[in-house]
């Protein structure tokens, strides 16, 4: 810190005068991408203080986890001799790892994604971005695609080591190589799916609800409420409400798009189900684009 | 080229509150006063001026842009410090200035070192890496100031600058703001509900009043020397009275002084002499300005009747589509 008075010091700016800035100025598509990074670093509280930091870390190590533990255990059965087997096991395939850190992505969103537009209302910097030389769109767009974006790195980087370790652990590198592939594009739909599912709607209730811990509990709640209601409607008996419960749910959305996108077929609990699997995609696409909807008209009319 | 104009500018918010009555106004460049009590419509002005509220009648122009279809053009050429809180407490002052330059469409290396001057030029040195959480409201309204200045406007829009700063603080904040007004080329528009203030930096004064313009003038014409001579004397001030009016004067009586009607030079004579006849003791003899306050002393039918209006939106004019 400089010691000097501030007499002194209002006479140094003084003497640096001020300069015009000539430069190019570029543009909207340059103001979305900016926020897009703005909004992926300060989802993982890059640049941001440890605290946070503290949630976004902890998350993606429970997300990681797992994976961490099934290559470790992977690599000592190899020691052990073991390897051949291991190349004929399916211990756990991508399709699961999803179903199973699904409860922490949910988490995640719920702890984050009132980081972005939460906070912007919260200390009401939204003045400052409208007005500024872009569209409420964009700024909306370019927050809500930076969320999605943090969300879909949370869910491939797991998948990432699993991949990984399967192909280097196993005896014939590049036919395990050649097996695995097959796994890279449902992997990456479904991650994808994930992120725009549970990004969006986690941005929209973080979008109508400025203050913090009602959007958080306003999160769990969209996430893990239809599922249950689901349940007891299809109890009751009445399949067709229920099937319509299982189309709007997230999470079940998701165990149809992971059944069509890997070729598997539907839990057992889904026996009442008579829709074929590619209406979950179908249900996704509308859900995404009706939350996207919801969004843009929350900033279209929200007055600073 | 004006730099603002307006015609007919209302805006009614729904609840059928007026913030804006009808308001026509032409601004020249320079560093304009936008005076008005509190409510007056100051800032909802700027606010439509940026395009981020809609007028529910009436248009307005920047640098003869339309504000209703070229917001865009307009907000690349115009810098905004609002009046309230807007800077996120958690990111460093360095952090979000230049996070708001790219955002304004300059490039990464030109908006860190645009981002590095104007910190400078408002006065914040090493504590522009520590989190704004912890700055006192004088840093934080410099930070303001700098995130409005940040991507080189044309135009400043200053709502309550000196809002919440100590005396010290405000001086800063008007040099500050003179400075960027008189040596940058910036037209800068100010509001405040502080006459005193604006009256130190302006070079044009706009006073609205309940969503009406009152007057709109360079600010030499507002405290320009008026037709009145104040005349106080320690006794006798009813003989003199007499006696002035006696002599052809107009006349009035404000507190401790006398208030002699100014035609031309001959009063001065007359009342000098006037009071070595009677023998009095004159205290003090001269010619009073008018003060910025008198904006709003003097028009109080005007004001009263505005007044009526907003509290009875669907009296005259339209009702008010509030829905």
């Amino acid at each position: 810190m400089s010691a000097l008075p501030p007499v002194t010091r209002a006479g140094n700016i003084y003497d640096l005068g001020y300069r015009r800035y000539e430069g190019p100025r570029l543009g909207r598509a340059h103001a979305i991408r900016s926020l897009l990074v703005h909004s992926f670093r300060t989802t993982y509280g890059i640049g941001r203080s440890g605290r946070a930091k503290a949630a976004p870390f902890i998350f993606g190590a429970m997300a990681i986890l797992p994976a961490v533990i099934i290559v470790g255990g992977l690599t000592i059965a190899a020691r052990f001799g073991f390897d051949r087997q291991l190349d004929d096991t399916d211990l756990i395939g991508f399709d699961k790892y999803f179903s199973a850190i699904t409860a922490i992505i949910l988490l995640f969103c719920a702890a984050q994604a009132p980081e972005l537009f939460g906070r912007d209302q919260r200390h009401g910097v939204l003045a400052l971005y409208f007005a500024r030389a872009l569209r409420r769109s964009d700024y909306a767009l370019g927050r809500l695609l930076g969320f999605m974006l943090a969300v879909l790195v949370l869910i491939l980087i797991p998948v990432f080591i699993l991949f990984v370790g399967r192909v280097l652990l196993s005896t014939d590198i590049a036919g395990s190589f050649r097996a695995n592939a097959g796994n890279i594009p449902p992997v990456l739909a479904q991650a994808a799916v994930i992120a725009a599912l549970y990004g969006g709607l986690s941005m929209t209730i973080s979008a109508y609800t400025p203050r913090r811990a009602y959007a958080t509990a306003g999160i769990i709640a969209l996430f893990v409420l239809p599922g249950i209601v689901a349940g007891i409607v299809i109890s009751i008996g009445s399949s067709a409400v229920g099937t319509a419960l299982v189309l709007i749910s997230p999470n079940t959305i998701l165990d149809g798009t992971n059944a069509l996108l890997f070729g598997g077929s539907l839990p057992e609990e889904y026996f009442f189900i008579s829709v074929p699997t590619w209406a979950f995609l179908v249900a996704a696409v509308v859900e995404v684009a009706v939350v996207v909807g919801l969004i843009l008209r929350r900033f279209a009319r929200i007055t600073i | 080229m004006s730099l603002i104009a307006t015609s007919g500018l209302t805006k009614r918010y729904a609840g059928g509150i007026t913030a804006l009555d009808g308001l026509t106004v032409e601004i020249e460049p320079g560093i304009i006063g936008l005076v008005g009590s509190n409510g007056a419509g100051k800032s909802t002005l700027l606010k439509i001026l940026l395009g981020l509220l809609e007028p529910t009648a009436g248009s307005a122009t920047i640098f003869d842009l339309p504000v209703a279809t070229r917001g865009i053009e307009i907000r690349e050429l115009v810098g905004y410090m609002p009046e309230h809180d807007c800077l996120p407490p958690d990111m460093t002052a360095t952090d979000i200035v230049s996070h708001l330059a790219l955002i304004s469409g300059l490039p990464r290396a030109a908006a860190r070192e645009r981002t590095a001057e104007v910190l400078r030029h408002v006065g914040l040195y090493e504590e522009r890496y520590r989190a704004i959480g912890g700055y006192s409201t004088g840093m934080k309204q410099r930070v303001k100031l700098a995130q409005a200045l940040v991507h080189d406007p044309r135009l400043l829009l200053l709502d309550e600058p000196t809002n919440g700063l100590d005396p010290a603080g405000r001086d800063e904040m008007l040099e500050l703001i003179l400075r960027t007004g008189k040596e940058f080329g910036i037209a800068v528009i100010v509001a405040s509900h502080l006459l005193g203030e604006i009256e130190r930096v302006c070079d044009h004064l706009v006073a609205i009043e309940n969503g009406k313009l009152l007057r709109s003038a360079p600010l030499g014409s507002f405290t320009e020397r008026t037709g009145t001579l104040a005349v106080e004397v320690e006794e006798g001030r009813e003989a003199l009275v007499e006696r002035l009016t006696a002599r052809g004067l107009r006349v009035a009586v404000d507190g401790p002084a006398i208030l002699v009607d100014l035609v031309d030079e001959a009063p001065f004579d007359i009342v000098r002499d006037t009071v070595v006849e009677l023998g009095l003791a004159l205290v003090r003899m001269e010619q009073r300005r008018h003060r910025l306050e008198d904006l709003f002393r003097d028009q109080p039918a005007a004001a009263a009747v505005a007044a009526a209006a907003t509290a009875r939106p669907t009296d005259d004019g339209p009702p008010a589509s509030a829905r």
